[in-house]
């Protein structure tokens, strides 16, 4: 009887990790395997080569994965400093206004990823209808000129990672047990000593997770520095997709991807380590 | 002094979920613009309905539009088969390293930058020699949807009673029938928001489905994303809020099962009863 079950559970497994081995594993590892081989006039060929890792680690390519590197970094840290914030404020709700309050951060991830972008276009450029608006109230004392610049890439990268931020921080903070903060309160502590010593590190491994989920496609960020950074400061993800619709290397932009899942596998590696060192402390 | 702490707090959320939502206002309030000589621009010029009708004729648009639909549909008919089997095994699975590769596998899926995973699928299917087409692009957009599913079923499962499987295989029940009797119809509304997350995901995919498309297969995003490389007309902006409709739409449904669901989870026995 058990057998027959376990025959089940197992037809449960296997048949996702067949679909998932075909169409992704597999292509993942037919990257790897073009990542050594060498760009020929209208072929490749195949072999062990490390000349596309030698390309894209130096010159510009090297100077872009510093930059995207660095990029990602800082925006997913701004991402966690507005996020963590809202997250406190949907954790101390409760009933249906808690949950409100985590559909109106939520909602907006999931409307159309480019249609965001392209409003924010509109609204880093000059003369947009908002910019026009405040300045007849005299909010604002100057156009809004942002676009094409760095900044607008940083503000455009945490506005779309923003709610992805936000879910970890609130599930870690709403399980947090309130007899912990009022234990210490009734121990004399204030409120700032209470976010310090209780409430913020029994938080980290959700911030972790928030960072983890943030820095990750951020890196690979394609869309965004497109069509907010204009022609300069090139991430990543551009110069890999350039790779395969552009300049048809397919070698030197499987390279690229190999080297951004490394990076990837880095930090999943980081935060995992991260988060047993915070578990261990906690218990 | 509290008070004023949890004003702090209150605006600054507010502000965030002002900040979040003010794009899909603009994108709203341009697909009214004038712009000019048929192109939009960011300087608001007028207000006009004309770009409605005009995205109803725009043969392109239309197409793409219903490549997005037809892709989208297809590609969550098979995140709903294999999904759920990921999600149900997460969690039933004996093997306890078993367990722990899939949600490996699972957390891989979220994890690999969609232009890795786009990228590679499209080298593969140079290297197999398998011409780009509507399939491609629809078997291409399956993982991410799967590591939804899977998650939102492994949130249900984890809560089921595996002595109610036990209880049926003793009865004699045969493993279809368990599968079809016993476990399916409490899993039912976890599918049915997975799949209705998928879906919304599917049809929005533009990384992945950018380097997967062709001439002839076209989905909306990716059209989209395409004609911003010369000025688009604001049609592109009135698609853009049909999008977002019946993307709400989707998730609210969603959420409406889920809700419905969780109302109902205290008589799910009786329902398995009869």
């Amino acid at each position: 009887m058990h057998r027959q079950r376990h025959a089940f559970i197992h037809f449960c497994a296997g048949i996702p990790l067949v679909w998932l081995g075909v169409v992704f594993i597999v292509p993942l590892l037919i990257s790897v395997v073009f990542s050594f081989g060498t760009n020929t006039f209208g072929g490749i060929t195949f072999g062990f080569t490390l000349d596309n890792y030698r390309t894209a680690l130096s010159g510009l390519y090297l100077a872009v994965l510093a930059r995207t590197i660095a990029f990602a970094a800082g925006a997913s840290f701004t991402c966690l400093v507005v996020a963590y914030p809202v997250a406190y404020f949907i954790a101390g709700r409760t009933g249906w206004q808690r949950t409100l309050c985590l559909v109106l951060i939520l909602l907006p991830y999931f409307s159309s990823f480019l249609i965001r972008v392209m409003s924010l276009q509109i609204l880093f450029s000059r003369d947009n209808i908002l910019d026009a608006w405040l300045q007849r109230l005299h909010f604002a004392t100057g156009p809004l000129d942002l676009i094409n610049t760095p900044v607008a890439v940083l503000v455009g990268m945490v506005y779309a990672y923003l709610p992805i931020a936000t879910v970890p921080i609130f599930l870690v903070l709403e399980r947090i047990p309130p007899a912990l903060r009022d234990a210490s309160r009734d121990l004399g502590a204030s409120y700032w000593q209470r976010f310090l010593t209780v409430t913020f590190p029994l938080s980290l491994p959700g911030v972790v997770t928030s960072a983890l989920l943030t820095i990750v496609p951020m890196l690979g960020e394609l869309v965004i520095p497109q069509l907010l950074g204009g022609g300069r400061g090139v991430l990543m993800g551009q110069i890999i997709s350039s790779q395969y619709l552009q300049a048809q290397n397919y070698p030197l932009g499987a390279s690229m991807a190999v080297i951004l899942m490394l990076i990837v596998g880095v930090l999943l590696h980081l935060s995992w380590w991260l988060g047993r060192r915070l578990e261990g402390r906690v218990r | 002094m509290i008070f004023k702490r949890h004003t702090i707090l209150a605006s600054w959320y507010w502000l965030s979920a002002i900040f979040l939502f003010t794009p899909i206002l603009i994108s709203i309030v341009y697909s009214f613009n004038v712009g000019v000589l048929g192109k939009q621009t960011a300087r608001f010029t007028g207000w006009t309905w004309a770009w409605y009708p005009a995205a109803w004729h725009d043969v392109s648009l239309c197409g793409a539009l219903e490549t997005s639909f037809l892709v989208a549909a297809a590609a969550t008919a098979i995140v709903v088969i294999i999904g759920p089997m990921l999600g149900f095994a997460l969690v039933r699975h004996p093997a306890a390293k078993m367990r722990a590769a899939l949600l490996g596998l699972t957390f891989l899926l979220i994890v690999v930058p969609e232009i890795v995973i786009g990228t590679s699928l499209l080298l593969s299917f140079a290297a197999l020699q398998v011409p780009l087409g509507p399939a491609t692009l629809i078997v291409s957009v399956t993982p991410g949807g799967i590591a939804v599913m899977a998650l939102v079923v492994r949130a249900r499962a984890s809560t089921l009673d595996a002595h109610l499987e036990e209880a049926a295989a003793d009865l004699g029940s045969s493993n279809l029938q368990t599968a079809r009797l016993i476990i399916f119809p409490q899993l039912r509304p976890a599918i049915l928001t997975g799949a209705l997350l998928a879906y919304a995901f599917c049809f929005d995919n533009l990384i992945i489905a950018s380097f997967l498309t062709t001439a002839t297969t076209n989905t909306l995003p990716v059209y989209l994303y395409g004609s911003l490389q010369y000025q688009p007309s604001p049609t592109v902006y009135v698609a853009a809020g049909f999008v977002f409709m019946f993307t709400s739409a989707l998730l609210g449904l969603a959420g409406l099962s889920w809700h419905l669901a969780s109302a109902r989870r205290s008589d799910l026995p009786k329902g398995i009863e009869t």
